[in-house]
């Protein structure tokens, strides 16, 4: 408690007479111990499950850790081990296509739905609700099983192919080089929480600019590009951070896509994926950590570099 | 807009900060389920308490119930607490609570991971276990570094099933398992597929670290011997090669197939869905393959190079084996408990045969008249072999147990023409050697 009345003094510097000092003081204090005990709960969470955790890991992640054996200290030898690691850079090159493709998709789909709902159209709470749904389901085990049907050999989509006259005999979920894209359409799929917010954000620009700009004899486009996209791109920002860092993080629908294994041949060897292996299946939890740890700087990077650039596009109405 | 600059880039950044720490959080050593052994004095006279988890489906989750119930009557100083799981995440779960200092006092343990635990003193010596009358063969597997660790649990044996129904459809005989040899199986294999129409005339086979092993040994090779890796690239092109040819032979599916059979569930695998004649098994898994496909499978022996089964050099595998946790408080009691389920007739008669036949020869002959029909042929089977075995290979060396996975990505590889088969055996032989150094 000490730190907090110490940090109360701030309030001191204010006040003007010794007694008016002294009273504020008193004052800023009570307060202060007030709204510190109210942060308490979510203090001692963050202290002792978020930031205790990551000093641990950023710990183990200097050393070589079994889980069985006590952890012994190697120095840097597990980040330079992660520089001629084949199967790592093929999973860090799995993530960033995963990332930077099912990204933009997602986003501009999300748009696009919700353009659409927000023409005010009838029954606009149930078509909200049903693209709404993905989002709730995309990250089920249930919902990637049933993907992983769906795309076999004989699964659904072949045989609405064959119903078409293609010749389909590609398992899209078994070879090397389709398997990745079944997965990045499934989070496409799930635009549903970034349509949402978009629907919100639609709804706040105020309706006199499009009347305006309709009255000058704007067309759609002109609207959208003119109107829309600048008044709503703080919105498209807050998707594209939250989106980004979501997608460095996949690993449910890997995990369950393929058993676990990231096959075929590596080829959905998400950077989690193989974090996990190397952690929980082959015991090396020190590697594991310091993976962990470079997915913390690539994921702060990316974050810093997409707020550097939204100095350029993001529009602020205030 | 309702959000400003500020409050919007504090906002992100802060759920920034929290999404990316996500990651190893949970791992850190004391962090551990708190389900392990807690006090229980173990002592003479006093209260021994016991943590007993194991993997399973419903049937082992009731039986392993009533034998710890049966148990505790008839012991009234012991009492053992059940944590059932399921195979994928109870290594998880085992792997931190053993690094939080609890983990269970009674361990089911698995040959793939028994070095990983036993090599680095996580499991107790079960010298004091009674493994006298166990069959020849079936103690050593429990061994890491000369110290028995593991004490078999039931024994089976790894082989191929195949669907009598399936081979009526094509007019196909099923073969005769005592003499075939590998060239005849792909024969019989595509002849089987091309005249019933199903994908795959022999499922999930060379993916399979056992049926690598069965080749080896024939070969005069092992998976592993005490030093490490016990065969060369040469050996891994050899069964590349020999995959090749059987596919090229249509005798084991497209390389589509056969790379959305890895690691299916057993109620989806090729076999019990009818999209195969012939499919690699373990002996102990007959029961469940009958249930879920509806089919009474028959038990084929892998092939020999010479088509002669006793030259086949086949072995006993411990399905699974009991382990003691080195930390447990009560070593007496839990070292009691195996000695039971290993020796005792009234263990025998709950188990039966759930967990694979039972290693005690004894025991062998009282639960036989009580076993389903498919675990007296597994049974059956399991006596028949007794002279086509050869010793048993040695529990893969810590990092080892992983070899199925690493083979398989490399042969999706060689299937989907990404390497030849040299490049894919050197990088294979390669990766496994470099986890066994880890």
């Amino acid at each position: 408690m000490s730190a907090i009345s110490e940090l109360s003094t701030v309030h001191r510097v204010k006040a003007k007479t010794p007694e008016e000092k002294r009273l504020a003081a008193k004052e800023a204090g009570r307060d202060n111990k007030a709204g510190y005990l109210f942060l308490l709960p979510w203090l001692i969470g963050l202290i002792v499950i978020t930031i205790g955790p990551m000093l641990a890991s950023l710990y183990l992640s200097f050393t070589n850790y079994s889980l069985i054996q006590a952890p012994r200290w190697i120095g840097l030898e597990n980040y330079g081990r992660m520089l001629t690691d084949e199967r790592l850079h093929n999973s860090l090159k799995v993530t960033f296509i995963y990332v930077f493709v099912s990204t933009p998709l997602q986003l501009a789909v999300a748009l696009a739905i919700a353009l659409l709902l927000n023409e005010g159209m009838r029954g606009l709470a149930f078509y909200r609700s049903v693209f709404y749904l993905p989002s709730m389901l995309g990250a089920s085990v249930a919902i990637a099983v049933l993907w992983r049907q769906m795309f076999e050999v004989d699964g659904l989509v072949n045989q609405v192919l064959r119903l078409l006259g293609f010749e389909a005999t590609i398992s899209w979920i078994g070879d090397p080089q389709w398997a990745l894209w079944t997965i990045i359409l499934l989070h496409v799929w799930t635009f549903g929480s970034p349509m949402v917010i978009f629907l919100a954000g639609l709804r706040q620009i105020p309706g006199m600019y499009y009347e305006a700009a309709a009255v000058d004899g704007a067309g759609w486009w002109v609207r959208f590009t003119n109107i829309t996209l600048p008044l709503l791109s703080p919105i498209i920002f807050f998707n594209l951070v939250l989106q980004i860092i979501n997608a460095f993080q996949a690993f449910t629908q890997a995990y369950v896509v393929s058993n676990g294994s990231g096959g075929p041949s590596d080829s959905t060897m998400f950077y989690t994926l193989y974090l996990y292996q190397k952690g929980f299946v082959q015991f090396q939890m020190g590697y594991a950590s310091a993976m962990a740890w470079l997915l913390v700087v690539i994921i702060a990077a990316f974050t810093a570099i997409n707020f550097w650039a939204s100095k350029h596009w993001v529009f602020y109405g205030d | 807009m309702a959000i400003n600059r500020r409050q919007f880039l504090i906002g992100a950044g802060g759920l920034a900060a929290a999404a990316t720490t996500v990651g190893l959080a949970g791992c850190a050593p004391g962090s551990g389920g708190g389900t392990g052994s807690e006090g229980g004095g173990g002592g003479e006279g006093g209260t021994a308490n016991l943590a007993l988890a194991w993997w399973g489906n419903p049937t082992r989750n009731k039986n392993t119930q009533a034998m710890i119930d049966a148990y505790m009557k008839a012991n009234s100083n012991v009492k053992i607490t059940g944590q059932p799981g399921e195979f994928s995440s109870y290594w998880d779960k085992l792997a931190t609570q053993t690094a939080g200092g609890t983990a269970p006092d009674i361990i089911q343990m698995d040959m793939a991971y028994i070095a990983e635990y036993g090599n680095r003193g996580a499991l107790m010596d079960l010298k004091d276990v009674d493994v006298s009358k166990f069959v020849e063969g079936t103690v050593d597997s429990g061994k890491i570094n000369d110290t028995l660790v593991g004490v078999n649990a039931g024994i089976n044996t790894p082989l191929i099933f195949g669907n009598p129904k399936v081979f009526e459809k094509a007019k196909v005989d099923l073969p005769d398992d005592t003499t075939w040899t590998w060239d005849q199986m792909s024969e019989v294999a595509a002849e089987v597929a091309s005249k019933s129409g199903v994908p795959f005339g022999l499922a999930a086979f060379f993916t399979s670290d056992q049926m690598f092993s069965a080749f080896l040994r024939q070969n005069g090779k092992e998976l592993f011997n005490p030093d490490g890796l016990a065969f060369e690239p040469a050996d891994a092109q050899a069964w590349f090669d020999l995959m090749v040819k059987f596919q090229k032979a249509k005798a084991i599916g497209t390389p589509q197939q056969i790379s959305e059979e890895f690691n299916k569930p057993l109620d989806q695998g090729a076999l019990v869905v009818g999209k195969a004649a012939m499919q690699h098994y373990h002996s102990n898994q007959l029961e469940a393959v009958n249930a879920a496909s509806g089919e009474e499978m028959r038990l084929l022996r892998t092939p020999s190079l010479t088509g002669k089964a006793t030259e086949r050099k086949a072995w006993y595998k411990a399905s699974m084996l009991w382990s003691v946790s080195a930390k447990t408080k009560s070593p007496e009691a839990a070292v009691a408990w195996i000695n039971w389920f290993a020796n005792d007739p009234a263990a025998a008669d709950i188990e039966k045969a759930e967990r694979g036949i039972p290693p005690n020869s004894e025991l062998q002959e009282h639960v036989r008249p009580k076993l389903s029909p498919a675990q007296q042929t597994v049974a059956k089977h399991i006596a028949d072999i007794k002279p086509e075995l050869a010793p048993t290979p040695i529990a893969p060396p810590p990092g080892g147990g992983t070899l199925g996975q690493v083979m398989g990505r490399y042969q999706t590889d060689v299937l989907f023409g990404r390497a030849s088969t040299a490049d894919a055996a050197k990088k294979f032989v390669d990766e496994v050697k470099s986890n066994l150094q880890v």
